[in-house]
């Protein structure tokens, strides 16, 4: 089972998305910050990051800048956030999508299956 | 402690808000932690992007913590409507963060942490705690609770972060966080009839005095304005009076002659009379008359700018010159609802705009009729004719009675022999069967005056008061007959 880790700071937002990828049929892992977030990737290396761009204690792309620095090169990492997709590629630019918010499930599961290199569910 | 110190400590800092800063008398304190309670939709969320998009105009750095189960997608999308939202100042100046994990995760020491270090590593001078209550109920005892907010209030006063904690409950009972805080401000909406208004009312505000009681606002897309209550904004006159003995021609020279002389500049005159006996035809003589260097702004109620030019084109006024010559400007607010005290910052900005000597404000009614509230009548229009003489104007109102002819007739305002140092009256008197229109100067301010009975006319001449008195007996009941 492929695992994904969800970073955000918004409960509402993490735990919904975390649902939807579920029943999909994914193992999901929570964080609310990025320093949370690498502190999971120490103890298990998920199979894609989806992570949100403002937080507290670390944002998306000082987590993403980490992760790279750390040896994950091939880690596929999306971005997601109320902001325009260019803030973003700003401060990190090696993400493999873009989740503007608020965004539709089917959308955010597309992009999933994309970056997982899998066919994205028809039915979703 | 040095002098430079102490104002550092006082210095204060612009809410943004238009009209709050008047309230405030100069704005918030610096690295002050204030209260902004209100229920839900009275604008707290609104308030306090406003307060912080205007910090970081000037320069600022923000930090907005919410602990809300609104997410944060949807609140930039209500943001990006309004004027002042800045995109670009985000995330580098400005960010939003939830701090709910922090508070389910570790508590109230848990969240303060949090709080701390953000606002160490971004340098933050402005920091929203948005959902304040959830604080609140997070707190195992009152200790705790006022021991978070001494906490924060330390953390915030020595990085000179200035903090506002929003909240619900604004009725609530007196809670211990209250006594803390350096001020509160509630944000509340208020029934009147089928007519509701926004109010705002500063609870409390140390180091500071503030205009108490409560004052309307509005939010439209350039976020919030607030109206200082204009009797409390001007409970003294902004500047000192400069007295004029002056007359201003009404631009009808025979009834100049009638009130000794004309208007007495920086004066209030009120014409009152019934419906149709001439008092806009008065207004429109007064604004067309004055010489070149002196703008006039008509401020009217019932009749829209073309109907006015139009009647004043037929009774023979360059009026319409004067406006396409920037002269005379008339500002037209439609007798619906409106906002009393907005009225009056509409007025007194216009007069100010233009650097007008006289106004005209047809239709007192127009004003009156847009406060809910009877008991401001009489104390707002002496403020507002007080601050419009010491701004050198003379202001003619007209005021209309029920009463087409007959007496006794009842003044529009409370005291108005008090507020006002001029009054007219027009009136109707039946006499053989037609109706003939009368005027009476009934007090003049320090001058003698004609206080005979004239009857006038309005033709294409426009008006003119005849020379000789009427006589005539019965003209109080409205129906006169010749003297026996």
């Amino acid at each position: 089972m492929r695992t994904i880790l969800v970073v955000d700071d918004e409960f509402g937002v993490a735990d919904v998305l975390a649902a939807a990828l579920e029943d999909e049929g994914y193992r999901v892992n929570t964080a609310a910050n990025g320093r949370e977030a690498l502190t999971r990737l120490g103890e298990e290396v998920p199979d894609l990051v989806i992570s949100d761009f403002m937080m507290p204690v670390m944002d998306g792309p000082a987590m993403a800048h980490a992760i790279r620095e750390a040896g994950h090169a091939d880690l596929p990492i999306i971005m997601m956030s109320a902001m325009p997709e260019a803030a973003v590629r700003q401060r990190f630019d090696g993400y493999f999508g873009f989740l503007r918010k608020p965004f539709r499930i089917h959308v955010a599961a597309d992009l999933v299956a994309r970056a997982l290199g899998e066919q994205p569910n028809p039915f979703t | 402690m040095t002098l430079e110190a102490q104002d550092n400590e006082l210095a204060r800092l612009s809410s943004g808000v238009p009209g709050l800063d008047k309230i405030l008398q100069g704005g918030f304190l610096e690295g002050g932690i204030y209260i902004i309670q209100g229920d839900p939709g009275s604008g707290k969320t609104i308030f306090a992007n406003q307060v912080c998009f205007s910090h970081l105009a000037a320069g600022g750095r923000a930090v907005y913590a919410t602990l809300l189960s609104e997410s944060h997608s949807r609140l930039l999308q209500q943001l990006r409507t309004m004027a002042f939202f800045d995109e670009t100042a985000l995330p580098d100046r400005m960010v939003y963060l939830s701090a709910l994990n922090a508070l389910e995760d570790k508590g109230l020491s848990g969240l303060l942490d949090l709080l701390r270090r953000e606002i160490i590593a971004r340098s933050a001078t402005m920091l929203i705690v948005d959902g304040f209550l959830a604080v609140e109920a997070s707190s195992s005892s009152e200790r705790e609770f006022k021991k978070f907010v001494h906490e924060l209030q330390s953390h915030a006063i020595s990085a000179g972060c200035t903090v506002f904690l929003l909240t619900n409950g604004a009725n609530r009972p007196a809670r211990p966080e209250r006594t803390m805080v350096d001020g509160i401000l509630t944000l509340s909406r208020r029934d009147y009839e089928a007519r509701s208004e926004r109010e705002l009312e500063v609870m409390k505000l140390r180091a500071s005095g503030y205009l108490g009681g409560r004052h309307a606002y509005d939010i439209g897309s350039r976020g919030l304005t607030v109206y200082p209550r204009l009797e409390a904004h001007f409970s003294r006159p902004s500047r000192n009076e400069e007295f004029s003995a002056e007359r201003l021609s009404t631009g009808v020279p025979s009834l100049d002659t009638l009130m000794g002389g004309g208007i007495p500049g920086s004066s209030t005159t009120v014409v009152f009379g019934a419906p149709g006996t001439g008092k806009t035809t008065l207004g429109l003589h007064w604004a067309a008359s004055g010489p070149a260097d002196e703008p006039t702004l008509f401020f009217g109620f019932f009749e829209s700018p073309p109907r006015l030019l139009h009647k004043a084109d037929t009774l023979g006024l360059p009026l319409r010159e004067r406006v396409e010559k920037g002269l005379t400007e008339i500002l037209w607010q439609p007798a619906t609802e409106q906002n009393f005290d907005e009225l009056g910052v509409r007025l007194l900005d216009a007069v100010d705009r233009l650097g007008a000597r006289r106004v005209v404000v047809d239709g007192l009614g127009g004003f009156t009729g847009s406060t809910p509230s009877s008991s401001r009548i009489s104390p707002y229009f002496a403020a507002l004719s007080n601050e419009l003489r010491v701004r050198g104007l003379a202001t003619l109102y007209t005021a209309e009675s029920r009463q087409v002819t007959s007496a006794p007739v009842e003044m529009p305002i409370d005291n108005i022999s008090s507020l006002v140092e001029n009054l007219l009256f027009f009136r109707f008197v039946e006499l053989h069967s037609e109706l003939r229109r009368l005027v009476s100067v009934i007090k003049m301010r320090d001058g003698d005056f004609d206080a005979t009975l004239r009857e006038f006319k309005i033709s294409a001449e426009g008006l003119q008061v005849m020379s000789s008195r009427f006589s005539a007996e019965g003209l109080m009941t409205g129906i006169a007959h010749e003297p026996r």
